[in-house]
């Protein structure tokens, strides 16, 4: 009985925070568009099915809620009452205490609930660290079964071959078992795949909950907005949607409070007084591209200038547009000129960045006075393997992102010159300055007589890593290093090789990084060589 | 070659229960003991892997049944020459308090002895010198017959170990002569 209880519970915590989401979604689209009546029927619905599961699980005060939205709703569409912005904001007041009642009501309920988004903290929707559950199709489950059946019965034919009586000469026997290996082999690799495609989810909900967010936060601001989505299909990694939420998030706020101008200024400029913020999403081979424009007034390179120069930085009047651009996502820089309520605390599209660089993406801006901007995130496609480039130092293995490394040259042993381990190499014309991973590392012995060069690629700078040897390209499933090591900025992650050891796996920004902070004569770690882009 | 497996969580500890078990090990000549409940296994000594900019006692990782695991040598902690390795050489690995959350770490040790148990009553307070790790990362002294085996408090030994916060050691050409302070 008491399990019965809980399964009801469960799904219908799971099922309020669906339809919470269509209402709320639901009238903030409303807004815009009054006399939709298939809207309004569909919040409607949404109402009047919350009503209905309150009320067979007992929870009677929420569904006495739920029937004064539905009450409202009601008269809307029977048009007793006109569908106003005042209307909806009244809506959607109630809609808050009816989430906030529902939170309390579960939580007094005396069984676990973890799981179930409506008991995340406060902040609803963008709650970070509720419990993670996903849901998946059946058939996919299904799907991942009869492959690992599959692999299991490759296997069994795998050890039949190896165990069998010499019948046929050890060769053939041989052939036909790494056969059946690679057969096992391929198997494998369609069911990692599945397993990977179970992860993705579409941006498309995610994106809508800003919804709300932006109309409420442009209430405040006292300005018009309207923003678009495109790319709802776009599928990401669940780890990774988890994590641009609130960069988003940010981007958004920053969008809305010093980007899109007052419906005022913005006449004056000639503009629609109601700005437009577009966020999209596409794919784009092994990344997903996230962006988020708007029609405002752009950044002001002037201000980010001058801020620049305050914070001791001599060199600011003499950096171009896109270089000041990038300086507004190093630590601490912010242009807001008062703390506003929502952004401008100091942290700004720093923090943006940050969480970027933790999920290997990366961020860009671009920016026309006037006229708006657009702040570009570039994701990888998941977060738990790496195609990468493996290469041997001084008996370690490491791990290149293939995606910075260009190519792989053999170093003319004449170019080798410096002991710090830096040297510049003469590359198709070009000088290419190259770091020594045995030197950086302080990994020690002699190097061989044959080196080789990886040429790396991180935004705008191209660089070399001389290592004793590249070992090949390979998917590298990341696995986690121990929190005593999270400070180590130039090894992003770890992987175990085929022959069971462990690899690290290099962030080549920040390796470039460390072989720049020790070069002789560096202006230190604050250097700006530091490219975003 | 695993010789020893520890499946008891550390939470089965019975209030009535005074004697608790230790299982002791040898490092630079001394021996030493760890709680049993907090030893996950023992291990042969394999490759490890160096990881740069680690704390100097951090001698890098292993592959720990598909899980990367650090390891520890204590005699660095304890500011004597490092471990080096002979037959005897094995890792054991212990949940460690890092930031109050449990977690696995490798110790390098000289060789494994036996596992003992002790009453509260035969240890003694660490003495305040004379042992090479400080009285600061010992619970005790364990007497059994005419010996002493030193009771290493391994989340002050390991889980206080100062983080790498740069990387990058001091550049030595500093003509500008700009202090940064990091503690390297």
């Amino acid at each position: 009985m008491e399990i019965d209880r809980t399964l009801l519970l469960q799904t219908f915590a799971a099922e309020a925070d669906e339809q919470l989401q269509v209402m709320e979604q639901g009238l903030v689209a409303l807004e815009l568009r009054p006399a939709d009546a298939e809207l309004l029927a569909a919040v409607f619905r949404a109402a009047h099915t919350f009503k209905g599961n309150a009320a067979v699980v007992g929870l009677e005060a929420l569904a006495l809620r739920a029937h004064v939205i539905e009450d409202a709703l009601d008269s809307m569409r029977t048009h007793a009452a006109p569908v106003s912005s005042g209307a909806v904001s009244e809506l959607l007041t109630t809609l808050d205490t009816l989430r906030s009642e529902l939170r309390q009501s579960l939580a007094r309920e005396p069984v676990d609930l973890a799981g179930t988004s409506a008991l995340g903290p406060d902040d609803g929707a963008f709650a970070a660290n509720r419990h993670r559950t996903l849901r998946i199709d059946a058939a996919k489950l299904d799907r991942m079964l009869s492959l690992s059946g599959e692999i299991s019965i490759a296997r069994g034919r795998l050890r039949a071959q190896l165990a069998a009586e010499d019948a046929h000469g050890a060769e053939l026997r041989l052939a036909a078992a790494l056969e059946t290996h690679l057969e096992a082999d391929r198997l494998h690799r369609e069911l990692q795949e599945e397993i990977m495609q179970a992860r993705m989810v579409p941006v498309g909900p995610m994106f809508r909950q800003y919804q709300r967010v932006v109309r409420d936060l442009a209430l405040s601001l006292g300005k018009r907005v309207a923003l678009s989505i495109t790319g709802e299909d776009v599928e990401l990694d669940t780890t990774v949607s988890d994590h641009v939420r609130d960069p988003i998030m940010h981007m958004l706020r920053n969008a809305l409070d010093h980007g899109i101008e007052t419906p005022e200024r913005r006449s004056a400029a000639g503009k629609d007084p109601v700005g437009r913020l577009t966020l999209g999403a596409r794919r784009e081979a092994n990344s997903i591209f996230i962006e988020l424009s708007d029609d405002g007034a752009g950044f002001d390179t002037q201000r980010i200038a001058q801020r620049a120069r305050q914070l001791g930085d001599e060199r600011a009047s003499e950096l171009g547009e896109e270089e000041l651009l990038r300086l507004v996502m190093e630590p601490g820089f912010s242009t807001a000129d008062g703390v506003s309520e929502l952004s401008g605390r100091g942290v700004g599209m720093d923090v943006v960045r940050r969480n970027i660089d933790a999920l290997r993406g990366t961020v860009s801006i671009a920016s026309r006075r006037g006229q708006g901007s657009t702040i570009g995130l570039r994701l990888p496609l998941t977060l738990a393997i790496i195609d990468g480039f493996f290469v041997e130092v001084a008996g370690e293995t490491y791990v290149l992102p293939l995606e910075s490394v260009t190519e792989c040259i053999e170093l003319p042993s004449d170019q080798r010159t410096h002991a710090d381990g830096c040297g510049v190499h003469d590359f198709r014309g070009q000088a290419l300055p190259y770091v020594r991973l045995r030197e950086l590392f302080g990994l020690g012995g002699a190097p061989p007589r044959r080196e080789h060069l990886a040429i790396v690629r991180h935004g705008e700078r191209q660089a070399g890593i001389a290592i004793d040897a590249p070992l090949g390209q390979d998917q590298a499933v990341i696995k986690p290093l121990s929190k005593l090591f999270h400070g180590i900025a130039a090894v992003a992650g770890s992987t175990i090789t085929g022959s069971g050891h462990v690899a690290l796996i290099l962030d080549v920004a920040a390796v470039l990084d460390l072989a720049v902070a020790r070069a002789p004569g560096s202006r230190g770690v604050t250097d700006s060589s530091r490219e975003v882009a | 070659m695993m010789h020893f497996e520890n499946d008891e969580r550390a939470t089965s500890a019975d209030a009535e229960v005074a004697r608790r078990q230790y299982l002791t090990f040898f490092l630079g000549g001394e021996e030493y003991g760890v709680p049993i409940l907090r030893v996950r296994q023992i291990i042969e000594l394999g490759a490890i892997t160096r990881v740069p900019a680690a704390p100097a006692c951090v001698r890098g990782v292993i592959n720990l049944r598909g899980g990367v695991v650090p390891v520890a040598d204590l005699a660095i902690r304890f500011g004597q020459p490092e471990c080096v390795p002979t037959r005897f050489t094995c890792i054991v690995v212990v949940d460690v308090a890092l930031d109050d959350e449990l977690t696995l770490m490798g110790l390098m040790v000289d060789s494994v002895n036996q596992t003992m148990e002790l009453a509260d009553g035969d240890i003694e307070p660490p003495p305040s010198f004379g042992t090479q790790a400080g009285p600061e990362l010992l619970l005790g002294m364990g007497k059994y017959g005419a010996k002493f085996v030193l009771l290493l408090d391994i989340d002050q030994a390991l889980g206080s170990l100062e983080r790498p916060a740069d990387p990058a050691p001091e550049p030595v050409a500093a003509s500008a002569g700009e202090p940064r302070g990091a503690d390297a």
